[in-house]
This record gives C-alpha cells, sequence and structure tokens, in this order.
C-alpha cells in the first residue's frame, strides 16, 4: 500500500464509508421504509377486508332468497313462518329520512358556510367555530335521546302549533323579499315616473295580500293537524340535519376560502354588493367543492344509526302518501341494529345475513359517493391551482 | 483599497484565477490554509431537466472566506446546498461532473450524506431554531454523534456559544426556549449550533438577509472571527458585505460560475464585463 | 332593479347566513340544556329516608345511630298510616260480599300505590326484586306517587271523534263512609315526615354500579365500560395512526400506489359505523375469534378502525405544520432523517397529534353502533382489567340507548339516563376542550 493510498484512507474515513457499509446502509434504509409502508398500508387492507368480510356473509342471503325481493317488495317479515325480507320500505325509508334531513341542512349548511367566510369578521368567527365543532363533536346516542325524550313528545303534544309556527317564522320573511322584488321587476321598464310609482304600490298590495292569504290558510291547515306518534321522519330529519351541518358547514367553508381573494376583489371593484359577488362570482368557483362537502353531510345522515334507531318508530311501511313526514318510518342502519340482536342466535339464516346485504347496500353507497366527492375535491383544487 | 497586494501561496492544483491570491492590507494570510477544499470539475445540478448550476470549475480555498453573489435565481443556493448534499431532500434533483470535497466525491456512491454534512455545516437564510432550550439546541449535535456525558456537553455549549459571541448574552438563561431570543442572537445561535458538530466548511445562506442592520453588523464580526479557523462560503446579495467579509468573491449568472476571482480583485478590475455590469448595479 | 332593493336583498343574504348559524346556537342550547340541568338532577337531589336506606344496605355508606335514628322517626309517622290499613281491613271482613268485593279492588290499588311510596307494607312477604325492597328514592317522584295515591286517573271516551282524554277522580271519595277516608288527608299531610326529604349531594351516580338495573345506585360500570373501549382503541389507532402519517408526510412519493392508500383513508372515514359493527362482528369474533363472543378487546378493536382516519389525518396535519426550516436545520447537522423525524419534527408536532388523538378518543367514547355487536351488553358490573379480552362490558352510549328505549321502566328513570348522557357529554365535550386548550398551546410555543 502506498504512502498516498494511506493518507486517502485516512482522511476519507471522515465521511466516505466502505462499499459494504453502505450497502447494509441502504439495506436497512430500505427495510425501515418498507416497514413504515407496511403499516400504511393496513388501512388499505382494513378497506379490502371490510368490504370482503361484510360481502362474504351478505351473498349467502342473495344465494338463498335472490336479488327481486330484497330489493322490490315490502314484506318485512323477517320473525314469521314463511319469512319476508322484502326491504323496499326500509331503503325508502333511509332515503326519505335523509332527504329530509338534507332538505334541512343543505341551505343553512351552505348559508352558514358563506356567512363565516366571507360575512363575520375574524373575531366573531372565532367563537362560531367552537358551535359547530362542539355540534360535530355530541355523540350520535345523545341526539337520540334528545330526540326520544324531549323532541318526541313537544311533536305529538304540540305538532300543530309548532309546525304552524315554523311556517310562518320560515316562509313570511321570503314572501315579502320575493313581493318586493317581483314588484320591482314588474315595474322596472315603464317610463313615466307617477305611473311607475302607482303601479308599484298596487303590485305590493296586491301581492302582499295574496301572500298573507297563503300564509294564513297554510298556517290554520297545520295548526290542525295532530301528530299521532312524535317518533317518525320529521322528527328524525330535523336531528340528523343538525348532524350533517358541521361537516356541511366545515367543508363547503375550505371550499369557499379555496376561492382567492382575487376574484372577490375583482367583483367588489365592478360595483357589486356582498351577496351579488357571492351568488354570482364565489358560489360558482365554490360550487364543486361544496357539492362534495353536500355529499359527505349526506353521506353521514344515511349512515348514522343510534338517531334513527330510537326516533323514527322503526315501522317498516311507506308512508301514505309517500311524502308524509309525520308517520314512523324504519331505515336500513336502524334494522341492522335492531335485528342483529334476535337474528344472531341463528347464525348463518337467512335472517342473519340479510343485515349483512343491507350493510353492504350501505357499504356500497359510501364508498361511491366518497369516491365521487374525493374526485370533485381533487378536481376543484386542480382548476384553482390554474393546471 | 488594494495598495499592496499581497500573494498568497496556493497549490499546484488550484485553478488558474485564484493561483494569485490579492489580499488587501487590513486582511491577514491565513496559516495553514489555501488549499482547495473543495473542488468543482464540471460540476452540474439539475431539477428534473432544468439544469440550476452548469458545469461549474472552481477550487474553494480552506479557511478562507469565499462570498457567492449573483442575481436571484441563478444558482447560489443550488451551488451551496449541493456540497452538503442538501439537494437530496428535492425529489428528481441529481448531479453531473464531480464535486470533491478532501479528495473524495461528495456525490460518490460510498459517500454518507450524514457524516458529510457533520463535516460540512450549515446557517440559512432565516434563523431556525428547534423549539427547545438554547442548551438543547445546541446540544442536539453532540447528542446525535453520541456524546452523552453532561459535563462534556456542558463545555462543547459554552465553547460554541463563546465562539459565536453569544455566550455573555445568554449564559444565565440557557434553559430558556430560544424562540425568545431576538432575529440576531436566533442566528448566532444557529452559528453556535453548527460550531458545536465541530465542521471544517460553513455553508452560509444569506444569513444576514432577514437581520437588521445591527445584528448584521455582529454576524459580520463573527465571520471575521471565524475566518481562519473554517472555510467559509457565504451567499449574499449585499455586495458590500461581500467585500467586507470576503478574501474570494464567486459571480454566477443564469447557473453558469462567470467569474471567480479575489474579491478586492473582482470588485475593483472585474475581467468580465457580466460582472462588472453586476457589481456596478446595472443589473440586478 | 334599484340600488335600495339590492341593498334589501343583500342584508337578507347576510341574515340568513346568521340565521343558520344562529339556529346552530340555538339548537346546540336546546339540546345540552335540558341535559346538563336534568343531568345534574342525578346526582343532586332530595332524597328520601328510602334512599339513605337504599345507600347504606346495598354499599355501605352512611352513619348507622343517625339513620337508624331517622328510621325509628319516619316509622312514628308511617305507623298512623298502617294502623288506618288494619283497622280497614277488619272493617272489610264485616262487610257484604257485594261491598267486600268492590272495596278490594279499590283498596288493593291503595296498597301498591302505598308500597310505591313507603316500600313494603308490613305484613308483605320479602319482595324478589330489591326495587320492591324500598320507597321513594327521591323527593320529586315521591310526589309524583302521591298523586297516584290521593287521585285515580281515568280515561273519557265519551267523544269518538277526538283522542281519549285524561281525568283525575279523588280516592278519598271512593271510600267515604270507612276508615280508610281519612288516610288520604293524613298521608298528604305528613309525607314529608314519613319520608324525610333532604337535598343530598350523591356522588355515588358517578362511582357506584347499579342495582337491579339502574333502579337505584350509580354508572361506574357504564363510564368504566366507555373508557377502556376508547383507551383500548387509541392504544391500537393511535400509534398506527402516527406511523401511517409519519410515512404519509415524510416518506411517500406522489404515485398511483400512494394515491390508493389515500383514496383508502377517505374511504374508511366514509363508512358508516353500523357497518364497523358489522365487521367487527364478521371478522373479529366470528373469524378471527378474538374471543369467544363479545368482549372489550374485540369492542376496542373495531373502534381502533373507525378512529384511524381521523388520527392519521390530524397527524398529517401537524405534521405538514412543521416549519421546513426545522428539516432543514437538524438534517445540516448530520442527523439522519429518521432522527429528525423523532427528535425534531414529532417533538413539534407532537400538539397537533395529540389534540387529534384527544378528538379520537372522546369520538370513540361516545360511538355506539360499532360496539353493539362487538363489546356492549345491557346489564353488567364493572369488570376488571385482567377480563377485557373475554368479557364484554356495559357501556355509558349503549345503556342510553337500552335504558331509553329498551328498559321495562324506562319512564321511572329518566335521572339515571339524563345522568349518563351528561357524563357522556361531559367526557366527550371535555375531551375536546383539552383539545382547543392544546391547539392553543402549539402556537404559542411555536411562536416562543
Ligand atoms: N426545488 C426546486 N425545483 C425546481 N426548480 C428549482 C427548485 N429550487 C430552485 N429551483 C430553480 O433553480 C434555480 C436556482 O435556484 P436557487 O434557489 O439556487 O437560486 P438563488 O440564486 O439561490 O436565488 P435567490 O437569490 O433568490 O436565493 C431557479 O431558477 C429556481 O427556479
Ligand atoms: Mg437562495
Amino acid at each position: 500500500m502506498s504512502s498516498e493510498d494511506t493518507a486517502r484512507q485516512v482522511r476519507s474515513s471522515a465521511f466516505v464509508v466502505s462499499a459494504r457499509k453502505r450497502k447494509l446502509q441502504k439495506i436497512s434504509k430500505m427495510a425501515g421504509e418498507s416497514t413504515l409502508l407496511l403499516i400504511a398500508s393496513f388501512v388499505a387492507v382494513v378497506v379490502l377486508f371490510i368490504f370482503f368480510f361484510v360481502a362474504r356473509d351478505a351473498v349467502p342471503f342473495f344465494q338463498i332468497r335472490g336479488f327481486s325481493e330484497f330489493f322490490t317488495s315490502t314484506n318485512w317479515y323477517p320473525a314469521d313462518d314463511p319469512p319476508g325480507f322484502g326491504s323496499l320500505a326500509i331503503i325508502y325509508g333511509s332515503l326519505m329520512v335523509t332527504v329530509g334531513s338534507a332538505l334541512i341542512a343543505i341551505p343553512m349548511g351552505i348559508t352558514a358556510a358563506i356567512c363565516l367566510s366571507d360575512v363575520l369578521p375574524f373575531s366573531v368567527r372565532q367563537y362560531v367555530k367552537p358551535i359547530i365543532e362542539m355540534l360535530a363533536a355530541i355523540p350520535s346516542v345523545a341526539f337520540g335521546f334528545f330526540a326520544l325524550v324531549i323532541l318526541a313528545p313537544l311533536l305529538q303534544n304540540f305538532g300543530g302549533p309548532i309546525l304552524m309556527w315554523t311556517w310562518w317564522l320560515i316562509v313570511s320573511p321570503f314572501l315579502l323579499l320575493a313581493i318586493i322584488v317581483v314588484s320591482e321587476l314588474l315595474t322596472a321598464n315603464i317610463a313615466s315616473e307617477k305611473k311607475r310609482k302607482i303601479l308599484h304600490a298596487t303590485s305590493l298590495g296586491v301581492f302582499g295580500l295574496i301572500a298573507l292569504a297563503l300564509l294564513f290558510f297554510v298556517g290554520r291547515k297545520l295548526q290542525g293537524i295532530e301528530i299521532l306518534t312524535g317518533t317518525n321522519a320529521l322528527n328524525v330529519s330535523i336531528i340528523l340535519s343538525f348532524m350533517a351541518l358541521p361537516t356541511i358547514v366545515s367543508v363547503s367553508e375550505d371550499a369557499l376560502q379555496a376561492v382567492g381573494r382575487e376574484l372577490r376583489e375583482g367583483s367588489y371593484a365592478l360595483g357589486a354588493t356582498r351577496a351579488e359577488t357571492i351568488v354570482k362570482t364565489i358560489l360558482p368557483a365554490a360550487s364543486s367543492g361544496i357539492l362534495a362537502a353536500v355529499i359527505l353531510g349526506i353521506m353521514r345522515s344515511l349512515g348514522e344509526t343510534m338517531v334513527v334507531w330510537m326516533a323514527s318508530g322503526n315501522s317498516s311501511h311507506i308512508p301514505d302518501p309517500w311524502f308524509n313526514y309525520l308517520e314512523s318510518v324504519r331505515t336500513l342502519t336502524a334494522t341492522i341494529a335492531g335485528d342483529m340482536g334476535e337474528a344472531d342466535q341463528v347464525t348463518g339464516s337467512a335472517r342473519f345475513h340479510v343485515l349483512f346485504a343491507m350493510g353492504l347496500l350501505l357499504l356500497v353507497i359510501s364508498f361511491v359517493s366518497n369516491f365521487i366527492s374525493e374526485r370533485i375535491i381533487v378536481r376543484q383544487r386542480k382548476v384553482l391551482s390554474g393546471q | 483599497m488594494q495598495s499592496s497586494p499581497e500573494v498568497v501561496e496556493t497549490s499546484q492544483n488550484a485553478s488558474k484565477s485564484v493561483r494569485e491570491i490579492y489580499l488587501p492590507p487590513e486582511r491577514k494570510k491565513v496559516s495553514g490554509g489555501g488549499v482547495p477544499h473543495v473542488s468543482a470539475k464540471n460540476f452540474s445540478v439539475y431539477y428534473g431537466e432544468f439544469e440550476a448550476v452548469k458545469k461549474v470549475n472552481a477550487d474553494i480555498l480552506s479557511k478562507y472566506v469565499t462570498a457567492i453573489i449573483g442575481p436571484s435565481g441563478c444558482g447560489k443556493s443550488t451551488f451551496l446546498r449541493a456540497i452538503n448534499r442538501m439537494n437530496d431532500l428535492i425529489p428528481n434533483s441529481h448531479t453531473t461532473g464531480s464535486l470533491m470535497f478532501d479528495g473524495e466525491d461528495v456525490h460518490g456512491k460510498f459517500t454518507d450524506e450524514v457524516l458529510l454534512r457533520k463535516k460540512i455545516g450549515m446557517v440559512f437564510q432565516k434563523p431556525n431554531p428547534f423549539p427547545k432550550s438554547i442548551f438543547d439546541n445546541i446540544a442536539y449535535g453532540p447528542r446525535l454523534h453520541g456524546i452523552k456525558d453532561k459535563k462534556t456537553l456542558e463545555g462543547i455549549v459554552e465553547k460554541s456559544l463563546r465562539k459565536a459571541a453569544l455566550w455573555d448574552e445568554v449564559c444565565d438563561r440557557l434553559d430558556k426556549n430560544a424562540l425568545g431570543m431576538s432575529g440576531g442572537q436566533q442566528q448566532r445561535l444557529c452559528f453556535a449550533r453548527t460550531l458545536a458538530v465541530e465542521p471544517e466548511i460553513l455553508l452560509l445562506d444569506e444569513p444576514t438577509s432577514a437581520l437588521d442592520p445591527k445584528a448584521t453588523a455582529k454576524i459580520e464580526d463573527l465571520i471575521q472571527e471565524l475566518r481562519g479557523s473554517y472555510t467559509i462560503m457565504i451567499v449574499t446579495h449585499n455586495m458590500q458585505q461581500a467585500s467586507r467579509v470576503s478574501d474570494f468573491t464567486m459571480f454566477f449568472y443564469e447557473g453558469v460560475l462567470v467569474e471567480h476571482a479575489p474579491t478586492a480583485q473582482l470588485f475593483t478590475k472585474p475581467k468580465d464585463s457580466m460582472t462588472e455590469d453586476y457589481i456596478t448595479g446595472r443589473f440586478s | 332593479m334599484n340600488l335600495g332593493t339590492r341593498k334589501l336583498l343583500d342584508r337578507a343574504f347576510t341574515a340568513l347566513g346568521l340565521g343558520s348559524i344562529a339556529v346552530m346556537a340555538m339548537m346546540l342550547l336546546v339540546v345540552l340544556v335540558p341535559i346538563v340541568s336534568k343531568g345534574f338532577s342525578a346526582i343532586v337531589f332530595k332524597s328520601t329516608v328510602e334512599h339513605r336506606k337504599m345507600v347504606f344496605n346495598e354499599f355501605h355508606r352512611g352513619n348507622r345511630s343517625a339513620l337508624e335514628k331517622e328510621i325509628a322517626a319516619s316509622d312514628a309517622a308511617r305507623r298512623n298510616v298502617y294502623d288506618m290499613l288494619s283497622r280497614f281491613e277488619s272493617e272489610l271482613m264485616l262487610m257484604n260480599e257485594d261491598k267486600q268485593q268492590e272495596y278490594t279492588e279499590k283498596y288493593d290499588q291503595v296498597k301498591s300505590a302505598l308500597r310505591g311510596l313507603l316500600g313494603p307494607l308490613p305484613g308483605d312477604s320479602e319482595p324478589a326484586l330489591t326495587r320492591l325492597t324500598y320507597g321513594q328514592n327521591r323527593w320529586e317522584k315521591a310526589e309524583e306517587k302521591l298523586q297516584e295515591l290521593l287521585y285515580e286517573k281515568k280515561w273519557d271516551y265519551s267523544n269518538p271523534d277526538v283522542v281519549a282524554k285524561e281525568y283525575f277522580v279523588s280516592r278519598s271519595a271512593g271510600f267515604e263512609g270507612t276508615s280508610l277516608a281519612r288516610l288520604f288527608p293524613y298521608v298528604e299531610k305528613n309525607i314529608d315526615r314519613m319520608l324525610l326529604p333532604e337535598w343530598t349531594f350523591y356522588w355515588g351516580f358517578i362511582t357506584d354500579s347499579s342495582v337491579d338495573s339502574h333502579i337505584f345506585g350509580g354508572i361506574w360500570p357504564e363510564i368504566q365500560g366507555t373508557l377502556f373501549l376508547a383507551i383500548g382503541a387509541m392504544l391500537f389507532a393511535f400509534p398506527l395512526g402516527v406511523i401511517a402519517a409519519i410515512y404519509f408526510t415524510e416518506y411517500a412519493r406522489e404515485g398511483f400506489f400512494n394515491s390508493l392508500l389515500r383514496s383508502a383513508n377517505s374511504t374508511l372515514a366514509g363508512v358508516p359505523s353500523i357497518v364497523f359493527g358489522l365487521f367487527g362482528l364478521a371478522f373479529f369474533i366470528n373469524t378471527l375469534k378474538v374471543s369467544e363472543s363479545k368482549s372489550v378487546l374485540a369492542g376496542s378493536l373495531t373502534l381502533a378502525i373507525m378512529i384511524l382516519p381521523t388520527i392519521i389525518r390530524a397527524a398529517e396535519e401537524a405534521i405538514l405544520a412543521v416549519p421546513k426550516t426545522y428539516r432543514e436545520a437538524s438534517l445540516g447537522l448530520g442527523s439522519t432523517k429518521w432522527n429528525t423525524i423523532v427528535t425534531v419534527i414529532l417533538p413539534a408536532a407532537l400538539p397537533g397529534i395529540l389534540t387529534g388523538g384527544v378528538i379520537s378518543l372522546g369520538r370513540a367514547a361516545g360511538e355506539t353502533a360499532p360496539i353493539i355487536f362487538t363489546a356492549a351488553v345491557s346489564v353488567g358490573s364493572a369488570i376488571g382489567l385482567a377480563d377485557v379480552f373475554t368479557s364484554p362490558t356495559p357501556a355509558l352510549s349503549w345503556n342510553i340507548y337500552n335504558l331509553a328505549s329498551e328498559h321495562e321502566a324506562a319512564a321511572e328513570i329518566r335521572h339515571v339516563q339524563y345522568g349518563m348522557v351528561l357524563s357522556l357529554i361531559s367526557i366527550v365535550l371535555l375531551l375536546n376542550l383539552s383539545a382547543v386548550i392544546l391547539r392553543a398551546r402549539i402556537s404559542k410555543k411555536l411562536k416562543g
């Protein structure tokens, strides 16, 4: 070994290592990384397992009973002899409470999100956010208890007046606004100032009277309604909507925030009011994100168990007429939760497996809507970042 | 400025432009320095397809201060970060050519980048102390490299803080969170933290750009203190700073090393017209 | 449109948003206020001597001599009642058959109402159920029972068009002319001497086990079960989630596989909770057979899977929020990547990670559906730590459902249900509150 080589070795020992050591380092790094990867892919494995194991116990049901009964019949008599496993009414019940809650939660959620992102000053927002987070944190069984013990008796005893007051409170401001806007639009093109004013006043008066009549008439009708049972689709829809709201609000707010300041300033600079800016500029830009928020919120309603189990009345029939929210319904989740206890004793029977079939149905729906909402979010992010 | 230039002996393989070193009178010759510590040969750094540093040939002489100047985006940081392989953090960046440190290839197959970074310390643009106590910040490196003994650590911490001219200001609050210090103090803490692992080279990427003039002056003094003990490379946008603190200056333009010369010479008699335009502020 | 209308619409729009937020806040109040106020009445209430008797006999707490004195005093007041009963009984013997039959029926109602109020009557055989061995424990319930004793509830079916209406008839009128007529005014006047009501702080509601399926006693088995399940879930999910988050943020390279993993994560987050229950039953119990049937272990595993995505997301966010400069500084000092993660990044991200963990802990504690088939039982005592692998447990969430919807005397034990709901909500909201405090700490710490 020449002296130069020795010198080199002494110096290089500082940061150059032998081939063997380098290889070892590489291997251990790889091993570490693959361990991490393995743990990270645990989630994917779990998702696969969930599909597999729920499907494994769902398939026997369809083998025993076929498909058509489950989806088309409303004969739900799993304990009878011969049994009936028609789940149409149950699927419809799930649909009904989901739609009901969506009807309440979507408008409220989106307007609240707009309020949070564009209207409220930061100092107020600080106090509003915890309210929403608290709503999200309250366990579902507590909501269910509230629905069953407090809301249901209220609806049963004071149903008519409650409906009437809600009608008045919600509809009258909207009608008032509509009257003002419509009168304005009707008379906008009249040239003569004097004639315009007279016509404007008349149209205000006429529409006002019509609206008042409508309010009173429907209000009276509603007041006369007797709600036979407080555990009904309306009750559940109300509660579910408050459980879906936090999701809708926070995801929509993110989408609204993602629309940059430039867009807003551009619109204000053109002389638009805040409402116009929001409706015409920001909402369209954030629409896909809001859609994703709505899907996620609806999924919460569809997948919720305890509230519907405790407060929907659990009666498996399609209400008459089909939009009658004052009747009891039964949902997929509540059926799974409620029937497993009895079905469990005869593991292996159609009665046991039908519950897994329902679970699979829920799983597939949630998977598809999750996939869609994720795609939507990804796409919006791409659009907004200009790719 | 350079009335009586002093000529420093350099070794054989130093590139031609720096073979003769002109030092202004106020700068002392460094004993035992002037050996090429880092040498680049046709060295390029790529981000994907984009060649951010283009075929650079240069010798950085040991124990002297070398400034790197050039317009924004010309590849100064990229070159600097290639020396201690911080560029490894950026996915799909790679290098060609060779970059030797102490006669070994920095990007070679058998280089352990962790050991390399111990030898080549770095101080960044923004002071970046860990959210830990001052003591723990400085002891971080030594602990990493296996020093556990409390006494030894205390010794290292004190020595490093003294070297960074920070000891007198913080000796009574070593257990306080480092984030509670002023920006200038934080930056000197970062120096001390780097010095604590006893590197041979200090890479400074715009170390004063986030500081006020007073803190900047302190850092510049510190660099003068450290000159002669460490090979120092400093990226700066401040021409005055470059001429104040450095012995050599490299001027980069669009990834190309345009000129590399003793500072005194580069600032008074630039060989390249582009360099002249830049230092006279005709473009930036 | 003219400017006035546009401004009006603008205001209306703002009002709409504010209104929605106000409705949400109101809903929160409407839910929380009754639950909190009535929940507290499970702990702080006017108890009767019967309650103190119960606590002494079942839980061996209380001052014996003081209690004996109280019992003696209340017995003195009750003796008159019992005397009246025996006098009426002898009167009853002397009546003719028709009258005897008519009175016996009414008299039995009176006796059972009295039993509900004061406990077993002299001469009764030892009752089989604990709930029958004591009179009313709570004063407000005693007052209700008193009304039942004094007035008989009847239904008015006379108008077939409307739902039957209830009305009340005085029982004392039914015994006009007999010696028993005097009993009703006497009981009404002396009820507090017989039951000795007194404000009590019954902390045992939290720490006692239940007696006779929650008619008396506390909810400790449920609280403990909830804690076991939630903490067990965390033990599995927290390390897994944090490691997965480290992988996603520090190691994963963009690519198909990585985006697949991320999709899996959000899919898992969207699975309905009841489906987790089905999966837990089908996989952990029926396939892996981690336990013979329901067990805390199976429930914890199921909950762990449910909260995993939340933990991963929170940890990812926390790690991404750590400034990049820390990473550079540490690596620049010659630290390895893993060492940097352990010594610099994780400590800096810890508050954020813990915040996510604590919120997930709350979620695990509050969930019901996943444990219905895997871990929860309706009645049972607190289980030992060693039993978690084999035995199921009562849990707050499940027992709230069970007591409110399936208990045979659900309406009688509303206070227990409210107390349970309050306990559960307190656990969950306290956890969330501590998460908020933790989060406030991070920003303070990172700012220095
Ligand atoms: N991570 C990266 N990926 C791709 N390109 C990069 C990356 N980092 C830097 N670049 C590009 O490489 C070139 C050199 O960047 P570098 O940061 O080295 O410039 P610089 O001279 O340090 O500039 P400044 O004075 O602003 O700090 C620039 O054109 C930049 O756009
Ligand atoms: Mg730079």
